[in-house]
């Protein structure tokens, strides 16, 4: 335990507008704001039949992103709905994760010592805000659509209705009772989705810091490896979570009403 | 026991503890998705993305006792 980094779970404030805490997780997200918004206006502006790199480069993500929801969706009109969306948290998570590789990013601080920017994901606010907005708008959506179903699904009473013979009573109770644990199910869904950007992102950085700490001489090549591990896992993360807002979204509205075949024959050619 | 030394061994048990079965489970998954590619080499790339998926899904155990022992080491 020579000189290990400051590690704090909650990110360091630095200043406060108002009633608002700013952190340098915060001033770290205005950074990827700035990448993506610099992004875009370089596509809009060059777009054209011969594509340039950055226009590669953003169809590239956008059609594999497209595929894999056409997959999970099953109709197209439903995956265009949501497209935006998911492409938004899929990229902005895709530069937040790699924000920290910018070099002299890292080793600009504060008067206070304190570094200016921070990996956004690395502050337990931005994952859990993504999640909480997804699970709020698949269930409100699914509400929606089909109010009575959804909740049917969670409060199954019309297995009670079912019970014909006195065999069934049994199977009948066990099915309400696992409708029930659905509902645990959707907090655990909270949990495990903040919880895995969060805890990868800080780890990525954590290891880096405590090797780069151990002794004077693992500061300068030893890290790399782990370095790479965290793009790694940085790049597969956002991927992840994409990946499953897709899944949560489409499970809890399929479920109530189910696309139709038409389209989804299409989308499976 | 003094209480640091209860907290570094606490911290040390939980994530050795939670990465076994997350270890396990990622094992089986990259494994059965390697024979399933082997076997049928034109649908490696779906398989590829659905293991991510998957590997991910089995590392989540992991992470939270990760978290956890995070958690003992550096905010109490």
């Amino acid at each position: 335990m020579a000189n290990l980094p400051d590690i704090n779970v909650a990110p360091p404030v630095l200043f406060n507008i108002g009633p608002f805490e700013i952190s340098n997780a915060m001033i770290g997200m205005w950074g990827v704001t700035l990448i993506l918004l610099i992004w875009a206006v370089v596509v809009r502006h060059k777009s054209g039949i011969i594509p340039s790199r950055a226009q590669v480069l953003f169809e590239g993500i956008m059609e594999f992103m497209w595929d894999k929801m056409l997959i999970a969706f099953g109709s197209e009109k439903r995956a265009h709905r949501f497209f935006p969306l998911i492409l938004t948290i899929f990229l902005t998570l895709l530069v937040a994760n790699q924000f920290m590789l910018i070099p002299f990013v890292e080793s600009i601080v504060t008067a206070d010592g304190v570094q200016l920017f921070r990996a956004p994901a690395s502050h337990y606010s931005l994952p859990i805000i993504y999640t909480v907005t997804i699970l709020i708008i698949s269930h409100i959506l699914a509400l929606a659509v089909k109010p009575i179903r959804h909740i049917g699904n969670f409060i199954k009473l019309d297995e009670l209705f079912k019970i014909r013979k006195l065999k069934d009573i049994p199977m009948a109770l066990l099915n309400v009772f696992l409708g029930l644990l659905d509902i645990v199910g959707e907090f655990a869904k909270l949990a495990s989705l903040s919880t895995r950007l969060f805890g990868n992102l800080f780890a990525g950085s954590i290891i880096v810091g405590i090797i780069g700490g151990l002794t004077a001489y693992t500061q300068f090549i030893v890290p790399i490896p782990f370095v790479v591990l965290g793009i790694l896992s940085g790049i597969v993360q956002a991927f992840v979570f994409a990946m499953l807002s897709i899944l949560y979204i489409s499970s809890t509205l399929n479920s109530v009403s189910p696309p139709e075949t038409a389209a989804a024959g299409q989308a499976t050619n | 026991m003094e209480a640091e030394a209860a907290k570094l061994l606490a911290a040390g048990l939980c994530m050795g503890l939670g990465a076994i079965g997350s270890g396990v489970g990622e094992g089986y998954v990259g494994g059965r998705a390697l024979e399933a590619m082997a076997r049928n080499p034109k649908v490696a790339d779906k398989i590829f993305t659905n293991m991510i998926v998957a590997i991910a899904l089995a590392e989540s155990t992991a992470i939270y006792s990760l978290v956890v022992s995070l958690i003992i080491l550096f905010v109490f």
